[in-house]
């Protein structure tokens, strides 16, 4: 058990070789730091990234040519609501509209304000706009990256579209979309979807995609099984299936850091583990000296855990402090690019803030056993050696 | 009492120590003398359970120390050895008092206990003005009564020298001689091992034991 002359010693010690142990802290804050980045991002994209699926329509239908998508028949939806099980069927028109020698381009959503929408996020746009201002005139739905590049371009109120036939189209800004939907919609463009359709040049009867929303899990299957059976060159590409690539790209990118932070650790051990065993012959000397004067093995273990926990405690503390700061007060600056990709339009992106205790304790485990195995394997190789041979 | 029967000491073929013999009591001065290389070095580490024999019997008030199991060894030697090194073998970055403590660390006893238990050591080694100077910045000779008060603080019965004048000048090695002479009227059992002739007519009773290539001399 530990007395008080013990911890006051433990204390000491600590406080007078602090600066042995400024190093190791310093090269673990970075390790933890890094590490506890990289995961507090992956959560907060992945949380987000869930939302955003989940307000995602169930099932998206579109046509196919040699393999490749292109534009879809706007009369299959008409089949599609004839299928049981089956609701919110809606067509939608999207493209890329490349800007400024297509060094930009926006994301054109048009949407049918007349139909119901399958897709809960628009909806919740639709809800909150009001459709007879909106409707009355050529006008459109902006994200904020949108109307940041706009304004920067001068374009304040309105945009000037040159349609596929060579014309100009001018269209307004009826409102910013709010900087919670920037996940999404940071680079959107939303109109009505016959001026979607003038703009990226769509025949009247043509959209880009179908989709539709199936409110029983249990049909899911045999539902997407009758919609594939539609037509030869239809699609079929469910939630669960976007979820999984996302997933998948999330998990390489973080599994990429992990392989990166297991070299950096391994490394941090085998410095560890040398400086303790065999180069560091002052510590040698010293827990040899401890034993000479009366401490037996377990009290010199007992004091070399002490610290190293708490060496291990003051490191996890600091990295995790210093990477939530990072990655939710400044954004993870260099690190979000990695994670996002390069970004087309720039995003006034807040990672929201989600901690995941299971995961910390994780961080804390696979940092903390091979640290305090690297330092008392070696301390107790030395402490059970004859006091005399350890302080030589 | 110590009590040493038939005890050797060997590094592969080399024999340190050879077929030693010798019975201590309590309250005697034993100064073993001898050469460098004569083994007085590595029979001290044996007494004091730093090192193990070969072979042979020691015995520390009836306990074989070196056949002890760790746990009983260390508080053995916590509670009953004080030893004192040639190169005093000081914490540097600590004080004199801090220094001084460590033995009683472990022990479980109270820090106020602690406390009045290192400063009666501090002012018997005469070093209680020096207690809050860090080790690294002390003389030889204060470094010395750092030492003496560290392997006096446990109050034990056995006070073992390793060549405890080496490093020290005259003046400082008859102050030691003296701190020895207070000891041995305590009734402490102590022993010496040293080459220097400081310890060949001590002013107290005492039994000098030579000592060349390992062996005892009789």
């Amino acid at each position: 058990m530990l007395n008080n002359a013990f911890f006051h010693f433990f204390t000491l010690q600590l406080f007078k070789e602090r600066g042995k142990h400024i190093a190791v802290v310093l090269l673990s804050v970075v390790i933890l730091f890094l590490l506890s980045s990289v995961l507090f991002l992956s959560s907060s994209i992945r949380h987000s990234l869930n939302q955003t699926l989940s307000v995602q329509p169930d099932f998206v239908v579109s046509k196919t040519l040699g393999g490749e998508s292109t534009t879809t028949p706007l009369e299959w939806s008409d089949e599609l609501v004839d299928i049981y099980g089956v609701s919110e069927v809606s067509p939608r028109v999207y493209g890329r509209y490349f800007a400024k020698s297509k060094e930009k381009f926006f994301l054109i959503v048009g949407v049918d304000f007349l139909e119901e929408q399958s897709h809960q996020e628009l909806k919740k746009i639709m809800e909150t706009t009001e459709l007879k201002g909106f409707l009355n005139g050529d006008k459109m739905l902006v994200g904020e990256g949108v109307k940041n590049y706009l304004s920067q371009n001068f374009y304040e109120d309105d945009y000037n579209f040159l349609t596929p036939k060579g014309e100009f189209k001018k269209v307004a800004i009826f409102k910013t979309l709010s900087a919670k939907s920037n996940f999404i919609a940071n680079d959107m463009m939303i109109m009505p979807i016959d001026l979607a359709r003038t703009i990226l040049g769509y025949g009247e009867e043509e959209v880009r995609d179908i989709t539709f929303n199936v409110p029983n899990p249990d049909e899911w299957e045999m539902v997407a099984d009758k919609v594939s059976a539609l037509h030869f060159n239809l699609s079929v590409t469910s939630k669960k299936e976007v979820e999984k690539a996302y997933e998948n790209l999330y998990n390489y990118k973080g599994g990429f850091f992990l392989i990166l932070f297991l070299v950096l650790l391994t490394t941090f051990v085998l410095i560890l583990y040398q400086r303790y065993s065999m180069v560091y012959s002052s510590e040698r000397r010293n827990i040899g000296l401890l034993r000479a004067l009366g401490w037996g093995i377990n009290d010199v273990l007992k004091l070399k855990f002490l610290e190293t926990i708490s060496v291990l405690l003051i490191s996890f503390v600091l990295g995790v402090v210093l990477a939530y700061v990072y990655v939710f007060v400044f954004d993870a600056p260099l690190l979000s690019s990695i994670f996002l990709g390069a970004e087309n339009i720039e995003r006034n992106l807040g990672f929201v803030p989600v901690v995941d205790f299971s995961v910390l304790s994780s961080i804390f485990l696979i940092y903390a056993v091979p640290f305090i195995a690297s330092v008392l394997i070696p301390v107790w190789r030395v402490a059970v050696t004859d006091p005399k041979e350890a302080m030589l | 009492m110590i009590v040493i029967e038939n005890l050797y000491k060997k590094f592969g073929e080399v024999t340190i120590l050879n077929n030693i013999n010798l019975h201590i009591k309590q309250g005697e001065t034993v100064i073993l003398k001898g050469v460098s290389g004569s083994g007085k070095t590595t029979l001290l580490s044996i007494m004091a359970g730093l090192d193990k024999p070969s072979s042979g019997k020691i015995l520390i008030d009836a306990e074989p120390i070196s056949k002890l199991p760790d746990a009983f060894a260390s508080k053995l030697r916590a509670k009953k050895i004080g030893m004192i090194f040639q190169h005093f073998n000081l914490f540097e970055h600590l004080s004199v008092e801090e220094n001084v403590m460590i033995p009683l660390v472990p022990s479980g006893l109270k820090q106020n206990v602690i406390r009045e238990k290192v400063k009666n050591a501090l002012d018997l080694a005469n070093i209680s003005h020096k207690k809050s100077m860090l080790a690294s910045r002390l003389s030889g000779g204060e470094k010395q009564r750092t030492a003496i008060a560290r392997a006096l603080v446990a109050n034990p019965n056995i006070i073992l020298c390793d060549e405890p004048t080496a490093n020290l000048d005259k003046e400082n090695s008859l102050m030691f001689i003296e701190i020895l002479k207070e000891l041995h009227g305590q009734g402490k059992t102590i022993v010496v091992a040293t080459h220097d002739p400081l310890f060949e007519y001590l002013s107290f009773e005492n039994k000098v034991i030579p000592m060349v290539d390992g062996a005892i001399c009789e």
